[in-house]
């Protein structure tokens, strides 16, 4: 498997097939992958210059408390690699996306039949 | 009945791609200007639509993975990036644009100003995508623009010259008065239409919204090519019935009033109304399209939870991006740009950022990984490397045609 070609950017889905997030990027250790990276921080360290600077500062303060690490994804969670990245977990065990639930608590659910199917 | 709303996101697409405010205006402004002389032109752009819809409905629906995030999967994050830039800021000016379109034919119907109907529109329209299921709104809009049909009979009602026609039709020149730029400025603009990027975004997001799966494959195919020739029809409509009109008074068309004359004249009051109804219908679904393009695209780029299959709750990141695209488009027709003017802009700059959604689909629907054994025959690869190149060619030529030709202005 070709990490660049076959892994990164790609969707990871949880076991039920819920968008977690993409491969942003990926821990190497002794020549194997270790770890997946996944969001805005790891994304924009990734992509550098003046703009991933500023994505991956961005989502740096978002982060609760501030100033964790990128989200990790342990490479034993994966339970298969196809267009898509599948785990073997649902995504309640994973760590919530801080964008995510700021914008659900401050504006989303706030509005009248955000709680109702379509 | 069921098969018939089984083509309504094929039809949806297509309208928001070939009949938006832009495209009712620029082939009705083609038809006048040049007569039927562009027609090979929508001819082109049906064929190269079909081509491209096709390989990414059937990416979709045997992978499950949207356009964009094949996008970003083979360009890499920087390149898809700029790309999600571009496209962003065409779907949202499109967006603008459209909202601004609803806004004109309610003109048209009520005689007030369109900028007072502007607010209205954009609380129907975010109302709309936040509570409205998907399958509703693509039966109600992509079917009531299909009475757009009333052009159609319409030609059949007026008196033409049809000897004339086929002459232009057959020796595409600018003809008199008119020269060779201002004749492939709007050859490339109204190719752009037909491929507009958000049309496969949002063919390709409709499809996961509708659960397609390898099964689909037949329904994605009657899709494209009933929705997208039928598109093609619709603005071939409003370009023949204006070349009927206009172009031997030497007459020029510049607003949307002027657009819905040809109806009026064969069927009076009946076809005026057909004709609004149509307009506002056609508008209102190319705002859909764009407004929600705007919210599946981002969020298939940095891989969010997104799409009206799940409740807004849900999918916080993706609604906000889609209420915060219609303040935008919004914001922009406030300036109170001309949204016809602001069109022709997009369309131009929507020339250039083409190529870089199209060349992932190709590349992805080769691929084994993708596909197994669904890859593209020797047509869809023949049929997509030359149009490949087409779209290169118009995206070269679109900046410096838009300034040598003053945006058409001759």
């Amino acid at each position: 498997m070709l990490i660049g070609f076959d892994l990164l950017d790609r969707q990871i889905l949880d076991a039920d097939g819920e968008p977690v997030g993409k491969v942003d990027d990926v821990e190497i250790e002794d020549g194997t992958v270790v770890a997946l990276l996944s969001g805005q921080q790891a994304l924009g360290e990734r992509i550098g210059g003046r703009i991933g600077r500023w994505i991956a500062a961005t989502a740096r303060r978002m982060s609760e408390p501030p100033d964790q690490p990128p989200a990790r994804i342990p490479v034993d969670l994966i339970a298969e690699v196809t267009s898509a990245v599948t785990l073997s977990v649902r995504r309640e065990l994973l760590v919530d996306p801080p964008l995510e639930t700021w914008l659900r608590d401050h504006l989303i659910a706030r509005i009248p039949g955000a709680r109702d199917e379509s | 009945m069921k098969r018939v709303f089984a083509v309504a996101l094929g039809i949806l697409t297509a309208i928001g791609g070939f009949v938006d405010i832009g495209d009712i205006v620029a082939n009705a402004e083609a038809g006048a200007r040049f007569g039927i002389a562009h027609a090979w032109v929508l001819v082109v752009g049906v064929v190269g639509i079909c081509v491209y819809a096709e390989m990414a409905g059937r990416v979709t629906a045997v992978s499950g993975r949207p356009v964009f995030d094949l996008v970003r999967e083979r360009l890499g994050p920087r390149v898809a990036l700029a790309n999600l830039a571009g496209s962003l800021l065409v779907t949202v000016l499109t967006l603008g644009a459209e909202i601004g379109g609803v806004g004109l034919a309610l003109q048209l119907a009520t005689s007030v100003d369109y900028l007072l109907w502007v607010p209205v529109i954009g609380f129907v329209l975010w109302a709309a995508l936040w509570r409205a299921k998907f399958s509703v709104l693509e039966n109600i809009f992509g079917l009531t623009g299909l009475v757009l049909i009333v052009f159609v009979i319409a030609y059949f009602r007026l008196p033409a010259d049809h000897g004339e026609l086929l002459r232009q039709a057959t020796h595409p020149s600018p003809g008199d008065g008119e020269d060779w730029g201002t004749y492939w400025f709007m050859a490339v603009a109204l190719f752009a239409s037909a491929l507009t990027p958000y049309e496969v975004f949002f063919f390709s997001s409709g499809a996961v919204e509708e659960r397609w799966n390898a099964k689909d494959l037949l329904t994605s195919r009657i899709n494209v090519f009933a929705g997208f020739p039928l598109g093609g029809l619709l603005a071939f409509a409003l370009m023949l019935t204006s070349a009927t009109v206009f172009h031997p008074l030497d007459l020029s068309v510049d607003s949307l009033s002027q657009v819905a004359l040809p109806a009026a004249i064969a069927f009076g009051k009946l076809g005026l109304a057909a004709a609004i109804l149509g307009f506002f219908a056609a508008t209102f679904g190319a705002a859909m399209e764009t407004g929600l393009s705007t919210g599946y695209t981002v969020a298939q780029y940095f891989g969010w939870n997104w799409g009206k299959l799940r409740k807004p709750r849900d999918a916080a990141r993706f609604h906000t991006v889609v209420m915060a695209g219609i303040l935008a488009g919004i914001a922009v027709l406030m300036t109170s740009i001309d949204p016809i003017q602001l069109t022709e802009y997009t369309l131009v700059f929507s020339a250039v950022a083409l190529p870089l959604t199209y060349l992932p689909i190709l590349v992805v629907a080769n691929d084994r990984g993708y596909l197994g054994d669904r890859v593209n025959g020797r047509l869809a690869n023949g049929l997509g490397t030359v149009y490949l190149i087409v779209v290169l060619a118009a995206a070269v030529a679109a900046i410096p045609l838009m300034i040598i030709t003053r945006m058409g202005g001759g």
